[in-house]
Order: C-alpha cells, then sequence, then structure tokens
C-alpha cells in the first residue's frame, strides 16, 4: 500500500485536479533564489513587467530599442521580481498514525501521505521547492524530489508517538505539519516556536479517524495505543464518551492558540472526508497563507 | 411417573436441580462480562479517567433472570414432563374392545378410532391381550398383541345398520367362547338397540366394564313422503335436548348429470321435542331429479333418506276416443282411470300429437282404434324410446279391424273380430271371474277380489307368441291382459274397456294396484310386505355408515317381502333396489322408527370419547430454553458493546426478508399475464445466453417499431418468454433464437409448445450462422435446433416456394435476408395437391399459418436497436447494407402480418390487384 510508485500514482491523481499551486513568498530576502514567482514589483526574472522610461544610470544595454523606436523616449523593459519558495514537510509516521476504524476506512497515515505528496506535487509543479524538515531531504525543486519524498514517506516508525522534526528547518520557509497530534504537547510546542523563532510559518494539518472524533463504544473494554505502549481498561466506555471528547477539544483549543501565538494555520480533516477537500484547504492556507 | 401439579415427570429427581439456580445466581452475578481489546490510537487522552460506578462490574439482573430461566428449562425438560399423563391404574388381563359400529357413531367415527387407538397403546404398554368386537359385524373373539389390533384398526369401518338380533346374538356367542375373564371396554354409539342389555350383563359376568360415549346429539331422517303437493320430511334426533335447527338438503343431480344440492329447509326441534317436521314445496321437474335427503353436516347412513318412485309423479296422457255424449261422466272412458291415477300422477290430456312432446311416461289410449299415420309414426317413435303405451278395448276396437288379420305394431296380439259377451241376458254362461296371476306376471302376489267380473271383451287369435304375451286371464284362460315389447317401451292391452261397462275391474282396488305394478301410476306410500309379495328386487346402490351412495355390484336380489318388513342388516343393506321399472328405496329408518338414547346402568362407568393424549414437554421446555440462549448471546453482545446498530438492523432484516415468496411469484404471474395481453406483444425464448438474449430483445423492439410506424400492428415493448414457467398462448409470434449450449426445455414445456403450435402461434427458428452453414446439421446451432425441434409437432418442410404468401402478405419480396443473406428459409411445405392452375400467378396453397419458419439470417441483430432507435449492430456495408436491413424489417413486416392475417393474401380475390402491382 504504502510503496513508493503506487503512492506517487495516486499522489498524481489527486494533484492533477488542481491548477498549479503558487505559494506565497512574505520574505524578499534570506531566499534569494529566483523562481517563478512574481513578486508585483520591478526586479529579477524573466517575465515583462513594465517599460519605464530611461533614466540616468541605466546601462545602454537595458534600453528596449523596439519600444523606443516608436517614440522619441527611450524606454527600458523592466521584468518582474521572481523568487521560489522552500516549503518543508513533515508527516507523522508513527505507529498512532496506522489506524482506521473501519476496513472501508483508510489509515489515518495513509491519508495523511497522500495529502502530503500531492501537495508536493502542486508545490513543485509551481516551481518551488520541496524537502522534509530535519536532514534526511532538504527541500528542492524537480520531479525527481516527488519520487524522493515518496521514497521517504514508506518508511514506518516504530514509535507510538513520533514528536514534530524540528531540525534543520530552512530559515523564512513555509512549513506543513501532518499528523493526529495526539502524542505529546510539549514536543509540538516545542518544534512551533523553534519554527516561529526562525520566521518559518506553516500550516498544522490535524488527521483523525471519525471514530476518535465520535466514540462509539459501549461495554467494559481495554484500548490500547498501536504500539502497544499504552492501554487503558474500562467497565462502560459509554460513560467515558463525554469526558474524552471533552479533552480531545481542550486538545484541539491548545493546538489553535499555538498556531496563533507562532502565526501557523491549523486545520483538520478527518479520514471518512474526501482527501479532494482537504488538499483544496491545504493550497488555500499555503497559498493565501496569512495574508 | 411421579405426578406434580397436574404434570407428570419420568425423571422427577432431575428437578433438585433446581436448588442450584441461587448459587448459580450468585456466580453468574459477580462475573461482569468478558471485555473487548480495541486498538485505539487517541487512549492517551483516555489515561487518567476513572469509571464511575463501581457497581456496573456486574451482569445486570434481567440477563441473570434470563439465564436462569434458561437453565431452570433446561433442568425441567431433561426431568421429562408430560402433560396430561395418564392416572388411570393400569389393569391386567384380556382387554376387549366393544365397538357399536353403526351409522350412529359414524360422524364420530375418526374419534372412536382414536380412543381405540390411545387403549391399544396404552395396553400394549401392559403388555395386555386385546381383542376388538364390531357389534355391527360381530367375530369370534381374537385375543391378540395390541400392536397387531393397531395395525389393523384403520381397516375398521362402521356398517350402516344398528346390531340387530342375530349380530347380538352372534356377540354373545363369541363371549361365550372365550374361557378366561377379562376386561371390557364398551364404544357406545349412544342409541339403544334392543338385545343391549343382555350383552352388557355378558361382559359385566366377565370383568370391569367401563362405557365411552359420545355426548353428541345423534340425527336421523326420516322416509320422506309426498303429501298435500310438497315433500314432508321429518328428522328425528336421540336426546330430547334444547330447541335447535337442523338444515336438511336435497341432494340430486342437476340437467348435466353432476350431483349437487338442489333445494333446502330447515327443520326446527322445540325443546324436549325429538322429531321436527318441514315440508319441500318443488317444481315437479326439480322433485323428478331429487336422489335423496340428508341431515347438514350429519354424515351418517340414518341422517340420509333416499327417494324412489313414491316421490317420483308420472306423466300419464290420456286419450279417449269421441266423446259422443254428454254428461255421461260414469260412463266416460277415462272416469275410473283419472281417478285411480289422479293421487298418484300428473295427468295430460289434449291430442296425441300435441301430448307427446312433452314426453309423458305414460300414454292410455282408451278405446281408440285407428290412428293417423303421423300419430302412429310419432307413437311408435316414442314407444321405441321407452314409452308405455297403454289401450283399452271397447266398443269401436273391437268394431275395427285394427291387427284383425296381421298384427298391428301397436297391438301387442292379433283381435277376433267381435270380440265375445258371456254371462249377458242374450248369451250363455256367468261372467267370468279372473285366473290368478302366474308367476311370470308382473301382477304375479296380487289379490283378486272375488267380485270382479268381466263380461265382454275382445279375443285374442291364437298364435305362437299369444302364451308369452299373457300377462292376466280369465279362468277360462282367455287373455285379459296382453303385453308385448317395443322398442325400449312396451304396448299393453286390457281386452275390456276402461270403464265399468265391460267388467267390474276397473271398480275394485285390483285396477289400481295393477296399474302400480305396470309402473302407471307410482305407489303413494311405502309399501308393505303384501304389496311386495312374490317380487325379487335387486340392489342398484347401497348405502355405507356415511351415508354415501356405492354401487351394489354383486349383491344378491332380494325378496319384495324382506325389503319391506326386515330390518337393514348384512343382508338387507339399506340402498336403491330395483324391480322391472319400479324403484324402491331402503331406508335406515323406516317411516315409524324412533330414536332412544342409550342408557346405561348406574354402576358401569361412562366417560366421553375425547382422549386427551400424553404430550410430553421435555423437547418444547428445552428448545424454549436454546431460545432464551441465543436471546442471551444477543443480549450479551449488545451490553459489551459487540453488536453495532448496523449488524443489528441487518439481522432484523434477514428475519423480515422471509416472506412468501408464492405470492410474489402468483404476482407475478398475473403481471405477466397482463403484460402479454393488454396489447400485442411479439416474444423471444429466453436462451440464457444474456448476449443473445439482450440482441433477440432489442431486434423485436426494432421490429415492433417498424411495424407500429408503418402498419396498423401497434405492439408493446417485446417480452421474454421463459419456455418452463410462462403461459405462451398469449403471443402470436415467438422469435427462437438457437445457441449451441441452451438447455433443452423439460417434457411439460414440450407440450405447452405443441399446443402453441396446434393453436394457431408460429415460432420463427433462428440458427444465426447463415454466414457460415447452409441449413441442416453443418453447424453447432443446427444441430441444437435438430435436438431442440425433435420433440416438437412440426409438420413437412420446404423452402419458402415464390409464391408462398409469405412473399406478399405485406410488401413483395423475393428473399428473406437478416444480418446474413442466406437462402435457406423454410416454412410448412404446401400440400402436395396444390397445383398451379393456368393464368394464376399463385398456386392456392395451404389454409392457415405455417407453424414454423426456420432460417439462420440471424434477424433480431438486423433488427436490432437501442432505446434511442439506432441500430445495434452493423449489416452490410454502406448503403447496400442499409437496404439489406431494410428487407429485412419488411421480411419481419411480412412475418407478422402472415401470423395475424393468416392466408388472406392467398385469397385469389386480391389476385386483380397483386396482378397489376406486378406489371402482368
Amino acid at each position: 500500500m504504502t510503496t513508493p510508485p503506487a503512492l506517487r500514482q495516486r499522489a498524481e491523481a489527486e494533484a492533477a485536479r488542481i491548477p498549479p499551486l503558487l505559494a506565497r513568498a512574505e520574505h524578499l530576502a534570506g531566499t534569494v533564489l529566483l523562481g517563478e514567482h512574481g513578486r508585483r514589483r520591478a526586479g529579477l526574472g524573466d517575465d515583462f513587467w513594465q517599460y519605464r522610461p530611461a533614466q540616468v544610470g541605466d546601462s545602454r544595454r537595458l534600453i528596449d530599442h523596439r519600444r523606443s523606436a516608436k517614440g522619441d523616449q527611450q524606454f527600458v523593459r523592466e521584468r518582474e521580481w521572481q523568487i521560489a519558495q522552500s516549503v518543508m514537510l513533515w508527516v507523522d509516521q508513527g505507529a498512532s498514525m496506522r489506524f482506521a476504524s473501519e476496513a472501508a476506512l483508510p489509515d489515518k497515515i495513509d491519508r495523511a501521505r497522500l495529502l502530503a505528496l500531492s501537495i508536493a506535487i502542486l508545490l513543485v509543479r509551481g516551481g518551488e521547492r520541496v524537502g522534509l524538515t530535519g536532514t534526511t531531504l532538504p527541500p528542492r525543486r524537480g520531479n525527481a524530489q516527488v519520487l524522493r519524498l515518496a521514497e521517504m514517506f514508506s518508511h514506518d516508525a516504530e514509535a507510538d508517538y513520533a514528536p514534530p522534526e524540528h531540525r534543520a528547518m530552512v530559515p523564512h520557509a513555509r512549513a506543513l505539519f501532518l499528523s493526529d497530534f495526539l502524542g505529546d504537547m510539549a514536543e509540538v510546542e516545542r518544534a512551533l516556536t523553534k519554527a516561529a523563532d526562525r520566521g518559518v510559518r506553516g500550516v498544522l494539518l490535524q488527521v483523525l479517524d471519525p471514530s476518535e472524533e465520535a466514540f462509539p463504544y459501549q461495554g467494559r473494554t481495554i484500548f490500547q495505543s498501536v504500539g502497544g505502549t499504552l492501554r487503558h481498561e474500562t467497565l462502560k466506555a459509554g460513560e467515558l464518551r463525554d469526558r474524552y471528547l471533552a479533552r480531545l477539544a481542550d486538545r484541539k483549543a491548545a493546538l489553535q492558540s499555538l498556531c496563533q501565538v507562532t502565526g501557523w494555520r491549523l486545520g483538520l480533516h478527518h479520514t471518512g472526508d474526501s482527501a479532494q477537500s482537504a488538499l483544496l484547504w491545504l493550497y488555500r492556507a499555503l497559498d493565501g497563507g496569512v495574508r | 411417573m411421579t405426578v406434580l401439579g397436574g404434570i407428570g415427570f419420568t425423571a422427577p429427581w432431575l428437578l433438585l436441580g433446581l436448588l442450584a439456580l441461587p448459587i448459580l445466581w450468585l456466580i453468574l452475578r459477580a462475573v461482569p462480562p468478558a471485555p473487548i481489546r480495541r486498538l485505539f490510537p487517541a487512549v492517551s487522552l483516555l489515561l487518567g479517567l476513572k469509571d464511575d460506578e463501581s457497581v456496573s462490574d456486574r451482569t445486570p439482573w434481567w440477563l441473570l433472570l434470563l439465564r436462569m430461566l434458561a437453565v431452570a428449562a433446561v433442568i425441567i425438560g431433561l426431568a421429562g414432563p408430560v402433560l396430561n399423563p395418564s392416572r388411570d391404574a393400569p389393569g391386567s388381563g384380556p382387554l376387549l374392545i366393544v365397538m357399536d359400529a353403526s351409522w350412529a357413531g359414524a360422524p364420530t367415527w375418526p374419534d372412536r378410532i382414536e380412543l381405540a387407538e390411545a387403549q391399544l397403546t396404552e395396553a400394549g404398554r401392559a403388555g395386555r391381550p386385546v381383542a376388538v368386537l364390531r357389534l355391527s359385524a360381530p367375530e369370534p373373539l381374537l385375543f391378540q398383541s395390541a400392536e397387531a389390533w393397531r395395525s389393523r384398526l384403520p381397516g375398521l369401518s362402521p356398517a350402516p345398520w344398528q346390531p340387530g338380533p342375530p349380530q347380538i346374538d352372534a356377540a354373545l356367542d363369541a363371549i361365550a367362547g372365550t374361557d378366561s375373564g377379562f376386561d371390557s371396554y364398551w364404544v357406545s354409539d349412544g342409541l339403544d338397540y334392543a338385545g343391549r342389555d343382555r350383552l352388557l350383563a355378558a361382559l359385566q359376568d366377565r370383568g370391569a366394564l367401563k362405557v365411552y360415549q359420545t355426548g353428541a346429539d345423534v340425527f336421523g331422517l326420516l322416509p320422506a313422503s309426498y303429501d298435500d303437493g310438497a315433500i314432508q320430511l321429518s328428522a328425528l334426533r336421540a336426546a330430547a335436548g334444547p330447541d335447535r335447527e337442523v338444515t336438511l338438503l336435497a341432494d340430486g343431480t342437476d340437467p348435466a348429470g353432476t350431483a349437487r344440492v338442489l333445494a333446502s329447509a330447515t327443520a326446527r326441534f322445540a325443546a324436549g321435542e325429538t322429531r321436527a317436521e318441514t315440508a319441500l314445496s318443488l317444481p315437479a321437474e326439480l322433485r323428478a331429479r331429487i336422489t335423496g335427503f340428508s341431515v347438514q353436516a350429519q354424515r351418517s347412513a340414518g341422517a340420509v333418506t333416499l327417494a324412489d318412485d313414491a316421490l317420483r309423479r308420472r306423466e300419464v296422457a290420456l286419450i279417449a276416443g269421441r266423446e259422443d255424449r254428454e254428461g255421461l261422466e260414469l260412463l266416460a272412458p277415462l272416469h275410473y282411470l283419472e281417478q285411480a291415477l289422479v293421487p298418484t300422477a300428473d295427468l295430460l290430456h289434449g291430442g296425441l300429437l300435441e301430448v307427446l312432446p312433452a314426453n309423458p311416461d305414460v300414454v292410455v289410449l282408451a278405446d281408440i282404434a285407428t290412428l293417423s299415420p303421423a300419430e302412429e309414426a310419432a307413437l311408435t317413435e316414442w314407444i321405441d324410446e321407452g314409452g308405455l303405451l297403454l289401450r283399452f278395448a271397447g266398443p269401436r276396437l273391437a268394431a275395427s279391424d285394427v291387427s284383425r288379420s296381421d298384427e298391428h305394431p301397436l297391438m301387442p296380439v292379433r283381435l277376433r273380430s267381435g270380440g265375445r259377451s258371456v254371462g249377458g241376458a242374450m248369451s250363455w254362461g256367468e261372467p267370468k271371474t279372473l285366473a290368478p296371476f302366474p308367476e311370470t306376471s308382473p301382477f304375479h302376489g296380487l289379490q283378486i277380489p272375488p267380485d270382479v267380473r268381466v263380461t265382454a271383451q275382445v279375443m285374442a287369435q291364437p298364435d305362437p307368441t299369444l302364451a308369452d304375451r299373457v300377462i292376466a286371464a280369465l279362468a277360462d284362460g282367455t287373455p285379459l291382459v296382453t303385453r308385448k315389447p317395443l322398442g325400449q317401451g312396451q304396448v299393453v292391452l286390457f281386452h275390456v274397456t276402461a270403464n265399468a261397462e265391460w267388467s267390474s275391474l276397473p271398480l275394485s282396488g285390483l285396477f289400481v294396484e295393477m296399474l302400480e305394478r305396470l309402473a302407471v301410476s307410482s305407489m303413494a306410500k311405502a309399501p308393505d310386505a303384501a304389496d311386495l309379495e312374490g317380487t325379487t328386487w335387486t340392489p342398484v346402490q347401497v348405502l355405507d355408515a356415511y351415508g354415501r351412495l356405492s354401487e351394489a355390484e354383486t349383491l344378491p336380489g332380494v325378496d319384495g317381502a324382506d325389503l319391506a318388513s326386515a330390518p337393514v342388516g348384512p343382508d338387507l343393506r339399506p340402498g336403491l333396489y330395483r324391480s322391472g321399472d319400479r324403484r324402491l328405496a331402503r331406508n335406515v329408518l323406516g317411516a315409524d322408527a324412533t330414536l332412544e338414547p342409550a342408557a346405561w346402568p348406574a354402576d358401569v362407568p361412562v366417560e366421553g370419547l375425547t382422549v386427551r393424549p400424553e404430550l410430553p414437554l421435555g423437547g418444547m421446555l428445552l428448545s424454549l430454553a436454546l431460545a432464551m440462549l441465543v436471546a442471551d448471546v444477543i443480549a450479551a453482545l449488545a451490553l459489551s458493546g459487540r453488536l453495532g446498530p448496523g449488524r443489528a438492523t441487518a439481522a432484523l432484516l434477514a428475519a423480515m426478508m422471509l416472506t412468501h415468496p408464492t405470492e410474489a411469484q402468483q404476482a407475478s404471474e398475473t403481471d405477466f399475464a397482463l403484460s402479454a395481453t393488454g396489447e400485442m406483444v411479439l416474444a423471444h425464448v429466453l436462451t440464457g445466453d444474456k448476449e443473445v438474449d439482450d440482441v433477440a430483445r432489442a431486434g423485436l423492439r426494432g421490429l415492433s417499431d417498424t411495424l407500429f410506424f408503418r402498419t396498423s400492428v401497434e405492439p408493446a415493448d417485446p417480452i421474454g418468454v421463459d419456455l418452463e414457467r410462462d403461459e405462451l398462448a398469449f403471443f402470436p409470434l415467438l422469435y427462437w433464437p438457437i445457441t449451441p449450449v441452451q438447455p433443452t426445455p423439460s417434457a411439460e414445456a414440450y407440450a405447452r409448445l405443441n399446443a402453441y403450435l396446434r393453436s394457431g402461434g408460429m415460432i420463427l427458428f433462428d440458427t444465426r450462422d447463415a454466414d457460415i452453414a447452409r441449413f441442416g446439421a453443418a453447424s453447432p446451432n443446427g444441430r441444437k435446433l435438430q435436438d431442440l425441434a425433435a420433440p416438437l409437432d412440426i409438420p413437412p418442410l420446404e423452402p419458402v416456394p415464390g409464391d408462398h404468401v409469405l412473399t406478399r402478405t405485406f410488401y413483395l419480396l423475393q428473399d428473406f435476408p437478416g444480418r446474413h443473406t442466406g437462402r435457406d428459409v423454410w416454412v410448412e411445405a404446401a400440400p402436395p395437391d396444390a397445383e398451379q392452375i393456368e393464368g394464376m400467378p399463385f398456386r392456392n396453397l395451404n389454409d392457415g399459418v405455417t407453424p414454423v419458419v426456420i432460417g439462420g439470417n440471424d434477424w433480431a441483430a438486423a433488427w436490432a436497436v437501442d432505446r434511442n432507435g439506432n441500430p445495434l449492430v452493423p449489416v452490410g456495408r454502406g448503403f447496400a447494407g442499409e437496404r439489406q436491413r431494410e428487407l429485412a424489417y419488411r421480411f419481419g413486416v411480412n412475418l407478422v402480418m402472415h401470423v395475424l392475417t393468416g392466408n388472406y393474401k392467398s385469397d385469389q380475390v386480391h389476385v386483380p390487384a397483386l396482378l397489376d402491382r406486378l406489371g402482368q
């Protein structure tokens, strides 16, 4: 299921439905590598921006003779300033993500990988540089990077709840974290504050199974984490429902406040919903950013 | 067996297991249901959450109760509970089961057999030898094992009579013939009869006696009589109970000969009365068809009374010669006849030719000598068909030349001219008396009153046949009444007048009796022994104990005196008896019979018939326990959260899906018939190959559309026909594509197909392989067609001749292409004598429609269109292909027209128009 070619094929299928995503670059400095992102101001780039009268100091090479020949004045052709953005992904590979409450639903990790790779394809198609947080796969351009991402996504982690990878984040880049965020909140907090310190802004997408949202359990039950490290026994699972839901709401509220502090955006996706809508939301979130 | 509260237990000690239930309760209560293990990533959020109640780890009380009940049901079920346990102390020694086995017990005979069977079972359990004695047909006692008797029980049947003195004596002999003592069960029919007390005493001598007798009343029906223009019916009952109504039915045959109830009447037993009477007024025609009466819902011989001649009123036509004098009634030739016949017969007056069409039973000609040729012919024909012609002599006959030299066909003997008179003023001798009737005479046994005198008569010529024809003679041997058979009827001549002119015979009672014996009049009341003296009656139909009539077959004849007076028994079975033309019914109950309920001495225990069979409850209780355990499983699953709502709904739905498929099937049959007959519908045979079937359906749809647009035939959507299931009669045309693998129809389906072909249906066989094979067995489809068509009723075939009506029923066609253009299309061969007449373009070919058309051009594919009317299958190439498809449609139109109009276009009336079209 998670073989790289299969994953990539499905991701291509998802990505094919969305126009190329143009992520918005907020920062000029730092990442000065040229890309196809018009900055709506004159600068270095390939696309025509405007003609302006030649001024003193302009090199004669810059005079556009075709335009200048139409009149007496001399014009200089300006090009739009274009930059490329770096986007770093982190997908929770922990055991807790390998869960689906029903056979008809995909695993959470499956959905998260699909979304991550889809957005990666869109970004690459838009000329962005995409990579993983951490040192394993720094951001690069090109379709080969998509292959490498798919390769990286097919490795499962052993731990029950994997902490977010926050090392080696490119300053002022953008980031996308996909996880269920059911593990230790301190790790998430540390990762986000560190990212904020480096000027990295991005999106958190919480991927949850419908049963985690509804808690439709009754009777005497022993709940086990997927990795088997945690277990909890109850005699009346139905009685726990309200308190569980309150805790889940607390967790979401904590994530939301963390995002507000650090300037990130928080999204919620259920595996029972369509992946397309989640991808659309991610597209908006990364493109629109925090305007 | 221990009995506790009306229920017996075969293993009562097992009930002690019930004491263990409270302990089980405590144990079960302490054990909570086993937990489910679930993977749940969000368990990190659950950590630290405590359960509210500490009580909830116990099983809920209602689940405990369910389990307790299940266990209790198992324990009780294993203890062997038995409902209605037999509490009688089992007796020992031989047992005699005495059954009245008369008609009175016939309505409840199954109950009696069941009772006897229960007693035999019990006796078999106790190992007692058993004998069964039927009082209506006693046999020597035979003590056998109960099992042997049980196997004989179904063969025992009641007899249509009560035990009479001979049977009682035989039964007493049988009892006396055994030397040991025995206990007796007496299954009584509830009616008293003579000799019952003797039998009772004999049985009580031998051992204990117990009587089983039903409380149901016994009903009887007395013979019907005809009085005051209505049929008088009397019903009897044995016990003078409360007010009650019974319905009496008149059974008979309708004009078609079917037995049915012709009329009914209700009779009311007043409270305390045992007799109820009613009258039934019916038209004579209906009355003549009545065969018997019965009490509704009482199927016994006593509740049935058969009708005989007593109810039948014969139609007698009286025809006299010209009345030459008015007002002399006592001298009128017919006066005495009328007096004799009016009470028992319907009289017809009028001319002979007017009366004969009414088909009277008897025609009386009083002193009529000559008849017109037309009258004579009509009368002869009527006698040939069974009529009785009764002639009386008189002055005119004596004076005429009728039957003088040659015997007239309508006279039994030749007559001498003039006749004779004896004992008159101008003659010698005394008036003559009658000689006793000889044994061969139908009058044999009648008493001759001494004062009957004959003073004048016509004389018969001595002939070789005369002796055979005389049925009554005077003391001197001269014939008085002569008779000869004619066809199926007979001619009888009284040699005296019908009035008192020539003799005093018409004044005597003998005259009436003679008329009765001749079946001129029917008996007004039941004959007594004296009336029937000297006659022999053969049984025609006899009654069984249930009141059903059956053919008497080889039963011997009965003496007339016995028939009248002897009680019914094995030698005189109730039923219908015949002697000559007369029919007499012997019913179980005579006219003065009464029904007396059987009364038993106080020391004889009497019980009802109803058996309450022992009913083992163990199996039921164990099933109940199983059901409760299933409920427990479901409840436990639900309680522990393992039973999702989806699964529960699925189980409920599965249970509700168990509906009655037969109703649905009936409904679908009706729907099929409605859709097939609402409009004209083309049909194709379902081959089981979906592709072929779809193409066939699409093809017929295309053909139907074409017919709709071009002709006045407006078919509805085509239908696929399953030969095994569907009725074929609705379809004028069946298209049958042949596939090599389609199943061969069953024998019933072939029967239906043959009926379909015989009744004008047509089957178009299409092997669909004309592109690769010629007609014949060369291809798999051709071989399959031969297999399929072998059992069909198909006439000789020939390739479609050029002048076959198929070539011109709507379009003028020369060939019949479909998707392929094979030329081999076969139809029923023309008759060998069909020849072309000079100048006519067509032969006058066979009538009707060819039942089969066989070809291989895959017509359906050429006709096939989709829902939008576009062709489904390519045909040929380019314009030539479209032309070929058009011709295929034209063939289809011609075919349907041929089916619907037959050989209409073959009719030569259309030849000029057709010639004009053909340009010839």
